[in-house]
């Protein structure tokens, strides 16, 4: 009988859409209901894009780094060109910088919009997953019209931007903006009074503030328990300096604090995107770029709808990059799992999981 | 507090282990560190509350050796009689940010049974990027709470290492 009861029950989700539409492979230990541990295997799609990044030349790279993910395609297109630039000590043109922010903030209106979808839907409310899905098509038509491509954009080439915005163009996205800006309204109502909701996000998946930095989490998930980091207002890139954004915080640290700081992200990215409509600079799109960069070595961070997307770039002076290392945020964010499930009914796992907006393509890089 | 202030803060506590600093960039400051001496340098910076773990990486060298010719962390590591004439070392690099300013400690570590301590006992957060590490660049990464592959496959043949420079994709 004593053995019995020390003998751990492991419960194995995955590898085939643990929750989400991804592969990855967690094993709870249980106690009846109750987790007692966690642990994690990614990998399964990995495509080792930071090995091939070292065999192609500075622009072939470009594309393939921003197919790392296909939610974040432009971070990563904006993380590299922006390093890739500082090495060669080119600046790109401020019409450029403007728009590369531009659309990384629609990019995070998509992403958030994709992941409350993805989050209600593993909270068991279909129609709120619907309803997200089907506004966040305003933003992806909103995309298409600007670069010409739902997903993967391409809109950076090194050394600016290849999509130039008119005034029709702006006026679309004006109309497109404030659509979602009062569907978000809509939105925060529900996340924040539906009883049934609330059920399943208060006080789940709480971390303090130390104990999100003792597990390293990053972007959104981190500024739900009050950790003041984000990239866009601690060093701004692009053209965070001269639109600069609020830093959204919330001091309850639980799931419903995750879901409060990502729908209110939203309504700050709308108002940055209109600034940037009113204010846009005139000018040229690209800075002309050398095809070997010079030796060196550098590292560029922005702020992914995620959080902190860091990428080491080392140049060895030819065509071809030395090493490009790409530490995405979901790798930091897994923590919360592992490091939050203990305690909780092994039935929160999904929904702690969803919260953190996990993007698996992040990690099998 | 401003950048430089910020880094020179670093610069300080990290004073003991320093074998060599840098400023590749006006707000990074690269330390030179032993292998050894790792976690008495980050416990310090987590001590003093000196910013986060952004990431842990690793350089593998092959055929560039000739570059650490005046490197005396290299030619400490030959005396040492744990690299063979020809080998060319491997590089750990820990980042650390804080705000604007990223101090990397940079470790050499020779190709061949290239070992480093685990730093979990102090920051819990790196275990992920150790896995990696142990795995994409065969940097033993002892008593990590977790030694099993994060990424690749469990049938993964052994002492096969993808991000170290003498793998060629395919041809395996």
């Amino acid at each position: 009988m004593e053995n019995e009861t020390r003998e751990k029950f492991i419960i194995p989700i995955g590898p085939q859409h643990p929750a989400l539409k991804e592969p990855g492979h967690f094993e709870f230990s249980v106690d009846g209901e109750t987790v007692t541990g966690a642990t994690v295997r990614l990998g399964y799609v990995h495509r080792g894009i930071e090995k091939a990044a070292e065999e192609r030349n500075w622009v072939q790279d470009l594309y393939l780094l921003e197919r790392i993910c296909g939610i974040c395609s432009h971070a990563h297109a904006l993380a590299y060109s922006l390093g890739v630039e500082k090495l060669a000590g080119v600046t790109a043109p401020p019409r450029a910088q403007a728009i590369r922010q531009l659309v990384a903030e629609l990019e995070r209106v998509h992403s958030h919009l994709l992941w409350l979808g993805v989050s209600a839907h593993e909270a068991g409310f279909d129609t709120l997953f619907m309803f997200s899905w089907r506004d966040r098509e305003t933003i992806m038509d909103v995309l298409e019209g600007l670069t010409g491509n739902r997903v993967n954009y391409s809109v950076n080439v090194l050394g600016g931007v290849k999509a130039d915005i008119d005034d029709a163009r702006a006026d679309a996205i004006r109309r497109g903006i404030d659509f979602l800006e009062e569907r978000t309204q809509h939105y925060l109502k529900i996340a924040t009074s539906d009883e049934t909701f609330l059920r399943r996000t208060r006080g789940v998946g709480y971390t303090s503030r130390e104990q999100a930095e003792e597990l390293g989490l990053v972007g959104p998930t981190a500024r739900a328990a009050n950790v003041a980091r984000d990239v866009r207002v601690d060093v701004p890139y692009a053209a965070y300096t001269d639109f600069p954004v609020q830093m959204t915080l919330d001091t309850r640290g639980d799931l419903e604090a995750r879901f409060v700081v990502r729908i209110r992200e939203l309504f700050e990215s709308y108002r940055v995107v209109r600034q940037i409509l009113d204010r846009l600079p005139a000018g040229e799109l690209t800075a002309r770029m050398p095809r070997r960069i010079k030796e060196g070595e550098t590292v560029s961070r922005i702020e992914a709808p995620r959080g902190e997307l860091f990428y080491f770039i080392k140049s060895n002076g030819s065509d071809k990059p030395e090493r490009i290392k790409v530490r995405t945020p979901s790798i930091c964010n897994f923590a919360v799992v592992t490091g939050t499930a203990k305690g909780h009914q092994l039935a929160d796992m999904p929904m702690i999981l969803a919260g953190m907006d996990p993007c698996f393509s992040c990690n099998d890089r | 507090m401003s950048t430089e202030a910020t880094l020179q803060t670093a610069q300080a506590l990290l004073a003991p282990w320093t074998k060599g600093a840098r400023a590749p960039e006006p707000d990074r400051l690269d330390v030179l560190i032993d292998a050894a001496d790792l976690t008495a340098a980050v416990q310090t910076l987590h001590d003093a509350r000196w910013g986060y773990l952004a990431a842990i990486t690793a350089l593998d060298y092959l055929g560039k050796t000739a570059s650490f010719a005046q490197d005396a962390r290299w030619q400490a590591l030959m005396a040492s009689g744990r690299v063979p004439a020809d080998g060319a070392p491997l590089e750990a690099l820990y980042f650390f940010a804080a705000g604007r300013a990223i101090v990397t400690l940079r470790m050499l570590l020779p190709r061949e049974g290239a070992a480093i301590a685990s730093i979990c006992g102090i920051l819990p957060s790196a275990s992920f990027f150790e896995r990696e590490l142990s795995e994409m660049f065969g940097i033993t990464v002892t008593e990590t709470p977790d030694p099993n592959h994060l990424f690749l496959p469990e049938n993964w043949p052994a002492g096969v290492h993808p991000l170290r420079k003498d793998f060629a994709p395919g041809r395996q």
